[in-house]
């Protein structure tokens, strides 16, 4: 028998299987990752919130609204901090990168020249590109300085090193 | 509405342990450490609730999910998720992620303004950028994913298979030249 509880989680798997499409197809199209990303699963988030708002007056499950929004955002959120780092992985990782890199080199490359590529001067030019973009940090003729934002956020990772003494990490 | 409060529970009770653990029994296998209160922190979840009545004694009947197999079903999936996505990526980018180490190299500098060679060669509290792609390089030899043979690094059996499933899906997401 069709539950409000099942009948909920239906919903939310679709309109999640629908982001996933969308973001996919976003990736492929070459848009940019993080906007896309937060874009794409905004309006899946309240095209799924509106369904469960109708399938709840539809099928007279109104006395259990509160219940199924709950479970619907709850279970969305998850399946969403769940795929998140799967992708940034496949799209950031240095690890994964190299796997990558050897694959097409054959299986094999000298360690010097993986240091040359994945410890370089241009790794840490995109890397400071992407930290200026995203408003962590700016860039003047002095150099690059952090922003309150870029603070609060190397204030507060800082804090969770400290907290499980994780040493200096990176 | 039991799965969610069970489940929020013992979230706190696993970031307590983690961090208990992490703080006054320190090893280099910290990733496993964290699995291991995952699991114990699971079983101990499943029992709250077969321990535990349905309403927990004051849950109105509106917020009873049912079947009773989802509610613990939820609870189990919503706790995994909070240790999977939430704890173990807090460790993930705290101990190895790269731009939130370089920011925080940026607060801990003596110095307000800072270019890319002072970066490069201070990277991670002064150890530099070569350490750190050490650091992934050991990880992969640790686990078996490439080998090192005099000067090159080798893809193993087990490394080629994780490589063509990476290098499948970075294709079919056109980050990979289609040809």
């Amino acid at each position: 028998m069709l539950t409000p509880a099942l009948a909920t989680l239906a919903v939310v798997a679709f309109w999640f299987l629908v982001f996933v499409g969308i973001h996919v197809f976003g990736l492929r199209s070459g848009r940019d990752n993080a906007q896309w990303l937060v874009r794409s699963y905004a309006a899946s988030f309240a095209a799924m919130l509106a369904s469960v708002v109708a399938l709840s007056m539809w099928d007279d499950f109104g006395q259990m609204l509160l219940l199924s929004m709950l479970v619907a955002a709850l279970t969305s959120a998850c399946l969403f901090v769940l795929y998140v780092p799967a992708v940034y992985t496949i799209l950031t990782s240095l690890s994964v990168a190299t796997l990558v890199l050897l694959r097409r080199s054959g299986g094999r490359v000298p360690e010097a020249s993986l240091y040359d590529r994945f410890a370089s001067r241009r790794l840490m030019q995109q890397r400071l590109c992407v930290l200026l973009d995203a408003g962590h940090l700016v860039r003047d003729a002095r150099g690059f300085s952090l922003t309150p934002r870029g603070r609060a956020v190397a204030r507060a990772f800082a804090f969770v090193k400290r907290l499980w003494r994780l040493g200096p990490g990176g | 509405m039991k799965a969610v409060i069970l489940a929020t529970a013992m979230t706190i009770v696993l970031l307590v342990i983690v961090t208990l653990v992490l703080r006054f029994h320190p090893t280099p296998r910290r990733a496993r450490q964290m699995m291991l209160s995952y699991f114990a922190c699971l079983i101990g979840t499943a029992l709250v609730w077969f321990a535990t009545s349905a309403d927990l004694g004051f849950l109105a009947q509106s917020l009873l999910i049912a079947p009773p197999w989802l509610d613990l079903s939820l609870m189990l999936f919503f706790f995994s998720a909070a240790f999977f996505g939430g704890v173990l990526q807090l460790y993930n980018l705290a101990d190895r992620g790269l731009s939130l180490r370089i920011l925080i190299d940026f607060a801990e500098a003596d110095s307000r303004f800072i270019d890319i060679d002072w970066l490069i060669a201070n990277y991670g509290g002064g150890k530099g950028l070569a350490w750190m792609y050490g650091k992934r390089i050991a990880g992969m030899l640790e686990t078996n994913l490439v080998e090192r043979k005099a000067e090159m690094i080798e893809l193993t059996s087990k490394g080629a298979r994780a490589a063509a499933v990476l290098f499948a899906v970075r294709r079919f997401l056109r980050l990979e030249p289609q040809s």
